[in-house]
């Protein structure tokens, strides 16, 4: 990817979508290396309430309430960025989506939710 | 030519989608209370919709973000968390507030107990949702709502002072007090503009996967639905203004609304505006509640959408079930419904300037909208209309506070 992307407008809080267009997860936070040596890079994408912790007052307050987990997503995974981000793989093989999944063994209880 | 007619449907289905309980309450109240001197407002109220939907559908044709994915980009997690707690409360009160009301509509048409009712409209809501798809309801509930129209052929057949009615649509000094005056100034705004509408226009236009071929059926959407739906709160304030503020009616209740159809018209208006109410209510019922499933998963990011099935979007669907359900619950406490609409309609236009800059911002960026981006004409209303959200958005609690809800 050549294009010039805007981290903070144009990835940190966009949409991600899995290779089979299901939606799974937002970026919630961005982890950075090379900081220190003068050569930034994004290294990973970090999703869930954990990662709710570096976005602010409310942020924090929403991680402590939410307890969810943190799934690291290296930034390799990334195969385009659009107005969502698209990923290389299916959401379970990153460990994404699982709040669906869990949800989604309710929802089949009811008839006709197929 | 099929073209033509599926546009011409689904702008019948808008009109029919566009009055709610917040436009049948607000729009009859100031009716009666100060006659036709508050027609201009709803010509401002519709105008603010138009501009607004119309930048909310070119922004999710264009750009393919609904507005809660617009609201987090641009203002972050922690402000965005914000505007999503303020427009789930204000989302939650109106939708129970509509299903209050479509248990008296129900109640009005068959006699049976209310809280019987209550529980019969949120089932039959629930169970609409969950089998019909999603054209159908959109379509049942809004060419059923055209029974509203009732209304302007009652406003005509009571034979308003017309020159009366042509002065109202010019701001006038206002009679009486003042500040119940601006009270409804400000309640027929935040009728007009209620946010859910646009959450579930531009939700509805990602879903449909309009791209900027559909930027032409999205300006005929708009600028006719609302307009017609407009048409529908003109012509219930004329009926009001010319039958109970001559008469000292204040309209405290929802039965006294489809009065306003059987005095000049007799049962059968009776009964085609209970059956309008009843339609444009539930439909308005249904419309919150999506809204509110929808501003969650796409500020969290879940699955979402009313074209998959509930077991594809788990968690999209079991927030509208939970709302269903903890509206129902409000319901049944009792509340007085026209009441509680008068809470959420204030208190949605609190959280409308937190709902419609963020669209203002994104329909201005290039990198979003490339050459979609808005015009002059887009950004001077959007900005107008911005300033006149936030002026009524300070003002609007201290007014219904001040008025004891309009009533002095």
């Amino acid at each position: 990817m050549s294009k010039e992307i805007d981290l903070g407008l144009g990835v940190l809080d966009h949409q991600l979508v899995d290779s089979e267009g299901r939606r799974c997860g937002k970026v919630d936070d961005l982890e950075l290396e090379g900081v220190a040596d003068g050569r930034p890079a994004v290294a990973a994408i970090l999703v869930g309430a954990s990662a709710w912790r570096g976005r602010g007052v409310l942020g924090r307050l929403a991680a402590r309430l939410a307890r969810g987990r943190m799934t690291r997503v290296p930034w390799q995974e990334v195969a385009d960025v659009e107005a969502t981000l698209k990923l290389r793989r299916k959401a379970s093989e990153l460990r994404l989506g699982r709040g669906d999944d869990r949800a989604r063994r309710i929802v089949e209880w009811i008839p006709g939710a197929r | 030519m099929k073209n033509l007619l599926q546009v011409a449907l689904g702008i019948l289905a808008a009109i029919g989608g566009f009055v709610d309980i917040g436009d049948l309450v607000f729009n009859v109240q100031a009716g009666a209370a100060f006659g036709y001197r508050l027609l201009w407002v709803v010509v401002i109220g519709v105008v603010g919709i138009i501009v607004y939907s119309e930048m909310c559908g070119r922004v999710a044709a264009v750009a393919g973000r609904p507005v809660f994915d617009a609201v987090r980009e641009r203002l972050g997690f922690s402000v965005g968390l914000s505007a999503l707690i303020a427009s789930e409360i204000v989302n939650f009160m109106t939708l129970a507030a509509e299903v209050g009301g479509l248990a008296i509509g129900l109640q009005l048409l068959s006699g049976l107990p209310f809280h019987l009712l209550a529980l019969v409209a949120a089932l039959a809501l629930g169970l609409v949702i969950w089998v019909l798809p999603f054209e159908w309801i959109e379509r049942l509930f809004g060419y059923m709502g055209l029974c509203l129209l009732v209304f302007a052929v009652a406003a005509i057949k009571l034979h308003p002072d017309w020159s009366a009615v042509a002065d109202g649509f010019v701001p006038s000094s206002p009679p009486g007090d003042r500040l119940v005056y601006a009270y409804f100034v400000i309640g027929l705004l935040g009728a007009a503009m209620t946010p859910y509408e646009v959450y579930f226009y531009s939700s509805g236009a990602v879903e449909e996967g309009w791209t900027p071929k559909d930027l032409g059926l999205n300006r005929a959407n708009a600028l006719i639905g609302y307009g017609l739906g407009g048409f529908l709160s003109l012509s219930l304030m004329i009926m009001a203004g010319a039958l109970f503020l001559p008469n000292g009616i204040e309209p405290e209740l929802l039965g006294t609304v489809a009065l306003g159809a059987q005095v000049p018209l007799g049962t059968i208006g009776l009964l085609l505006a209970l059956l309008g109410i009843c339609f444009a209510v539930g439909g308005a019922a249904i419309d919150t509640c999506f809204s509110g499933a929808y501003n969650l998963a796409q500020f969290f990011g879940w699955e979402w959408g009313k074209n998959r099935t509930h077991a594809e979007a788990p968690r999209f669907t079991l927030a509208w079930l939970v709302l269903i359900v903890l509206a129902l619950g409000v319901t049944m406490t009792g509340i007085d419904p026209v009441m509680l609409t008068e809470y959420a309609v204030i208190f949605s236009v609190v959280a409308l300037p937190l709902t419609y800059l963020p669209i203002l911002l994104v329909a201005n960026d290039r990198a979003y909208m490339g050459r979609y981006v808005n015009g002059r004409v887009a950004n001077a209303f959007g900005v107008v209309y911005l300033l006149v959200i936030l002026v009524v958005a300070v003002t609007a609690i201290p007014l219904m506070l001040l008025t004891n809800q309009g009533q002095g």
